[in-house]
């Protein structure tokens, strides 16, 4: 029996390694056009984010909208609904709070910080709210809902920045809003990048880690995801549960929003999440973990090293700083198949091909 | 009335690349397999024609280069999701983060912000002129002057619909997608059926990725397309999957964005606020459909007639 588990284990771990070794291969074609060495350019990529404590810390102030971000898909792909909406979630929660924090700085900070975190929540719910209840009550496909209103949350926060006085900061170089008081800044942690941020999203990592392994709703979570007509035919109301996950979602990516401009932007521009955006990076994140809490975590991390790791490589060699959104695609490309499976469902999978039943 | 007349003709130039991606996805959802990746297909098309068009200066090489990567790409898409059984949702999402990232990539290591291919002359020689359409008015300002890709458009939706629906091919994509295991024992073979469909399903999108990228607006950046995959979609899902509704529908949004570009040139500063416009129609015309298809379902799946 224990040899059982061990060997499950192995499998899982070889199934997460490989699409990574992969996609560093092919990475390495990439990096041979740059006309650059492969070996140097890893080594740089990671060596610098997570082999000293200045990288180190600065991985993990960088890792914590991401660990919210993979949560937030996480609980949702787990049930089988395809909320791409986290990307826009976490941009209008982000533009908020940059007004917000620019008006009301006169608050001192201890009142200041929790608020706007808790208006960070409450935007991500107010974005989620359309299509969950478009899902939930007529099953409208949430995946096409959320991917165009993310265009369209985009393209209103663009012409709220650029175009409305009340919004734009005249005084800034380029296209951004006024940047928020500094009461409204989460503080560093002695000279590091780190910030008292992550501390609270350590804090919710772990509430979500019982909500998702020993609470009702993570069992239920999981059941949807199973089989959804099968939930619902043992009692679980489906449209109610559907509405709830959704806008857990869509808190978990406000909260991101709103850490990331408190944290470490402070002032809403175009490029406020970066390309390709921290709700795609918690796409990468949450196939990564396996949507599980710890996986999750781990994956964060290493996420958020080789981004920190991108600059480094950008800096030091001719490789460009681009070549991190192609290893992330090339690993989602390759986390989509099932490199390793047990046995057990081989064996079933044949005996599924020999009777000329679909798997 | 020259408003009107411009908005109609501006209709059929953005339904072009919507229409070729709706046509295109319908195969590959007709077969049971949603291709998400049809806005990562398309990028692709654009990319690749661009970046040899530049290179070599000829629009013939540029779109062979597009229809082999597209091939290719169908390839990659059928072997994950059909060969390897993968959850083919991601790798479609997959080939969309790629598309972009490649794009984004080249561009840098060619150290410029656009692929800029307006000096090939391609743009004059890819609209066409039809005499008798020229003679009769209105008709001519609306329907004369567009990208063959356009008129190619149109002329396809009678043609997938015939392949689908009236060919032993079309049927077998039918039955594969409509019960597997039924087909299977009918000695279909399944997953080839599925290849071919998602292949056409990819080149059909490199068509629409050049008529954009080549044909409107010669030149290619990693955001040309705009989520017209993700219209497209929504297009297959409000027709249900039939190719003439699902083609009305492609048309609708084309019209929305058209709407959206001609008020934007008219009402100053706001204009940028019209380009949600389109997103937002589709996304209550989805909903509409659904709601409607709701009413209509008395208890999970079963349809009240």
């Amino acid at each position: 029996m224990k040899k059982w588990i061990e060997k499950l284990k192995l499998t899982k771990t070889l199934s997460t390694l490989t699409p990574i070794l992969i996609a560093f291969l092919i990475g390495a074609v990439a990096i041979i056009l740059a006309k650059e060495s492969p070996f140097n350019t890893y080594y740089i990529l990671i060596s610098k984010s997570l082999f000293n404590i200045k990288g180190l810390l600065k991985t993990l102030h960088y890792a914590a909208p991401l660990i919210l971000s993979g949560l937030a898909i996480a609980v949702s792909f787990k049930a089988g609904l395809f909320n791409m909406g986290i990307e826009g979630q976490i941009i209008s929660s982000g533009f908020v709070v940059a007004m917000l924090g620019y008006r009301l700085a006169s608050l001192p900070a201890g009142v200041l910080i929790p608020l706007l975190l808790l208006v960070g929540i409450i935007v991500g719910v107010i974005m989620a709210i359309l299509p969950a209840f478009l899902k939930a009550k007529y099953n409208v496909n949430e995946m096409v809902v959320t991917l165009l209103l993310n265009y369209a949350i985009y393209s209103v926060l663009e012409y709220l920045t650029s175009n409305v006085a009340f919004f734009r900061d005249p005084s800034s170089g380029y296209v951004s809003t006024y940047v928020i008081g500094s009461n409204a800044i989460i503080s560093r942690i002695g000279g590091s990048k780190l910030t008292i941020f992550f501390f609270i999203v350590m804090i919710v990592f772990v509430v979500m880690y019982f909500v998702m392994k020993r609470s009702k709703l993570g069992f239920e979570i999981n059941a949807m995801g199973k089989n959804r007509s099968f939930s619902e035919a043992t009692g679980m109301e489906i449209q109610k549960k559907t509405m709830y996950i959704m806008l857990l979602s869509g808190a978990l990516a406000g909260l991101a929003g709103a850490g990331w401009m408190m944290a470490e932007k402070f002032s809403y521009t175009l490029d406020f999440s970066g390309t390709p955006g921290l709700g795609w990076d918690g796409m990468l994140i949450a196939l990564l973990g396996g949507h599980t809490p710890i996986g999750i975590l781990v994956a964060a991390i290493f996420y958020a090293a080789l981004k920190t790791g991108a600059s480094s490589v950008a800096i030091y060699t001719s490789v460009p700083a681009e070549i991190i959104i192609l290893l992330q695609a090339l690993i989602v490309l390759f986390l989509s198949i099932k490199f390793f499976s047990n046995k057990k469902t081989k064996k079933v999978k044949k005996e599924v091909k020999a009777n000329g039943v679909s798997a | 009335m020259e408003l009107v007349l411009k908005i109609l003709s501006d209709s059929l130039y953005f339904t072009g690349p919507i229409l070729l991606c709706t046509l295109g996805g319908l195969f590959a959802y007709k077969s049971g397999m949603i291709n998400i990746g049809l806005e990562g297909m398309m990028l692709f098309g654009g990319f690749i024609s661009a970046l040899v068009i530049f290179f070599t200066g000829s629009w013939i090489l540029g779109l062979f280069a597009a229809i082999i990567l597209a091939i290719l790409l169908g390839l990659l898409f059928s072997f994950f999701g059909v060969t390897k059984k993968a959850n083919f949702i991601i790798t479609g999402f997959a080939i969309n983060l790629l598309a972009t990232a490649v794009g984004k990539y080249a561009l840098a290591l060619l150290g410029t912000n656009d692929i800029n291919v307006i000096n090939d002359v391609v743009r004059e020689r890819s609209n066409l002129d039809i005499p008798i359409i020229r003679s009769i008015p209105y008709i001519s300002d609306i329907f004369n002057g567009q990208s063959w890709f356009t008129y190619l458009s149109f002329i396809l939706i009678g043609v997938v619909s015939i392949i689908i629906y009236k060919t032993k091919f079309g049927t077998y994509v039918r039955v594969t997608g409509e019960n597997e295991a039924a087909a299977r024992s009918l000695g279909i073979k399944v997953d080839v059926i599925k290849y071919l469909a998602i292949i056409a399903s990819a080149i059909l999108c490199a068509f629409a990725g050049y008529n954009v990228a080549i044909n409107q607006l010669a030149s290619y950046t990693p955001d040309i397309t705009a989520g017209t995959g993700f219209i497209a979609l929504a297009a297959i899902y409000c027709g249900q999957g039939s190719p003439k509704s699902s083609a009305l529908y492609a048309i609708i949004f084309g019209l929305s964005r058209a709407l959206a570009l001609n008020l934007s040139l008219r009402v100053g500063s706001i204009a940028g606020l019209l380009e949600i416009i389109p997103y937002i129609m589709i996304v209550i015309v989805l909903s509409t459909v659904a709601i409607i298809r709701e009413r209509k379902t008395l208890y999970r799946g079963f349809i009240n007639e």
